[in-house]
């Protein structure tokens, strides 16, 4: 499965001996930078940076991570042609010759500076889900101060999403085996079959694991031997280039903050 | 979709889901203090919204289209609890499958973990003050929380992007929406209906000591089985 494979990643991958605290740090804050950015030019640049960062540094292969990225490029760019029809008053740069549409200086402006968002975050994103474990995340969170129960559920949650998921592909197996998908109308009903006992299923069998634990002294939380990491294991260089980069980053903002590919007259 | 809203908004949307969700919390605190066999129930009901919230249809305004699932965990555990379900789900879209995001979660928590379950509630509880049948309740509450959610995700979308109007930016985001959307939310009430009869059917205490049927329900789905 998809969500298989992008967890082997974030297990596996050049970068998975890095400070949790800092990578987290390090695309929350670029993030953020390409959330304030008014110009499409540092959004692009951290797109670029980013999945460099992703290719060469953590390793994952470029063939993954750009059918990873297509999806939300899709997405970006439908929604790109949308605002730049449907959401300019000014100057039409470009009629279409159909139902008086026309691409607006400010609309294509205004669904350029979206989609370059859009691909900068997405890839900050990228790099947080393909580098940083799941249970580590935990362990960050556990040390700001969430509520136990949430962590808990969540825990519970991360670990019953797979069982779903297993569920799912036994129970779509056994029934191809009896030929149950071999027309459309058993394919519904299969579907239908496989849909309803899905949840009662992963139901009982978490609450199998969740019995089986608890006889286990379980007590809400999954003590691990890992040590805490601190701040200061990020070590002086990393830190400074990581803040060189941010104060670059806003640099350019500030610079760019003007540019537009169609002037609006 | 990260990236989509401008900052201000992002920043709007967190201040505004943040208290629901601590409500949230305290809430299932609650429930699990008093009954910790219900941990398994919730964490299904919440990986039961992740499963449906992945399967995503693309629609050309900024956000997907997909299934909720959030009227079930509504039904069964109250908004309150629903919300922090829904934002746990949210933040593992955003981190597991890159979906979402983490500077749209506000919005995204409003939208999809308050309003949804808090219609979901409304309705059910409301066809049971007016002895309407159980399962025609939860069919409505998933499949109206599962409109809503959009209808206020075209609200907040046009807050953020209001050109040329509100009104004219809504109207655009609403007809594409409506498109993909009410197929959706019909299927998704049939399949919540089809869950929910087979709760009952097993584990009808479950049900009635979270106050979800009364112990009438609860006799006459006995005597069926």
């Amino acid at each position: 499965m998809f969500e298989n494979t992008l967890d082997n990643y974030a297990h596996h991958n050049g970068l998975k001996d890095t400070n949790t605290l800092f990578k987290v740090l390090f695309a929350i804050s670029t993030m953020l930078v390409s959330l304030i950015s008014i110009s499409p030019v540092v959004p692009l640049i951290i797109t670029l940076v980013m999945s460099f960062i992703i290719i060469f540094f953590a390793k994952i292969p470029w063939k993954f991570y750009l059918k990873f990225l297509f999806i939300p490029f899709v997405f970006a760019f439908i929604t790109f042609i949308f605002m730049s029809i449907f959401f300019g008053v000014g100057a039409h740069i470009l009629e279409l010759g159909f139902f008086n549409l026309a691409v607006t200086a400010d609309g294509f402006n205004l669904g350029f500076l979206v989609l370059a968002r859009i691909m900068g975050g997405f890839t900050c994103l990228a790099f947080l889900a393909l580098t940083i474990p799941m249970t580590e995340l935990f362990s960050e969170l556990e040390r700001i101060k969430i509520p136990q129960i949430v962590l808990e559920l969540a825990m519970l949650m991360y670990r019953y999403i797979f069982v779903f998921l297993d569920e799912a592909m036994n129970m779509y197996h056994a029934q191809e085996t009896r030929m149950g998908y071999i027309s459309l109308k058993k394919s519904f009903k299969s579907m239908g079959m496989l849909a309803s006992n899905l949840f009662i299923r992963t139901w009982l069998k978490g609450e199998k694991a969740y019995f089986a634990m608890e006889s286990r002294c379980y007590n809400g939380s999954i003590r691990t031997l890992k040590e805490p990491e601190s701040l200061r294991n990020i070590g002086v260089r990393n830190l400074c280039l990581f803040i060189t980069f941010e104060i670059l980053l806003l640099l350019g903002v500030y610079l760019t903050g003007s540019f537009r590919i169609f002037e609006i007259v | 979709m990260e990236g989509f809203l401008p900052w201000q908004w992002c920043l709007f949307w967190y201040i505004v889901a943040m208290p629901v969700v601590a409500y949230g919390v305290i809430q299932i605190k609650k429930i699990t203090d008093k009954q910790p066999e219900s941990k398994p129930l919730l964490a299904v009901s919440g990986a039961f919204v992740f499963i449906l919230s992945s399967l995503k249809l693309p629609s050309v305004t900024g956000s997907c289209s997909h299934p909720t699932g959030t009227g079930l965990g509504a039904v069964l555990f109250g908004p309150a609890a629903a919300s922090v379900l829904g934002a746990i789900v949210l933040v593992f879209q955003a981190i597991l499958l890159a979906h979402g995001g983490i500077t749209t979660l506000g919005a995204n928590i409003f939208s999809m973990g308050i309003i949804g379950p808090l219609v979901a509630w409304l309705v059910y509880k409301g066809i049971q003050k007016a002895n309407g049948p159980t399962l025609l309740g939860v069919f409505l509450a998933a499949a109206l929380a599962d409109l809503m959610t959009y209808v206020t995700t075209a609200i907040q979308l046009s807050l953020a992007f209001p050109v040329p109007s509100f009104g004219m930016a809504f109207n655009n985001f609403m007809w594409i929406f409506a498109i993909t959307q009410i197929p959706l939310a019909i299927a998704e009430g049939l399949l919540t209906v089809v869950i929910f009869d087979y709760i009952m059917k097993l584990k009808p205490d479950i049900l009635e000591n979270l106050k979800v049927i009364g112990p009438k329900v609860k006799e006459k789905v006995q005597a069926v089985v």
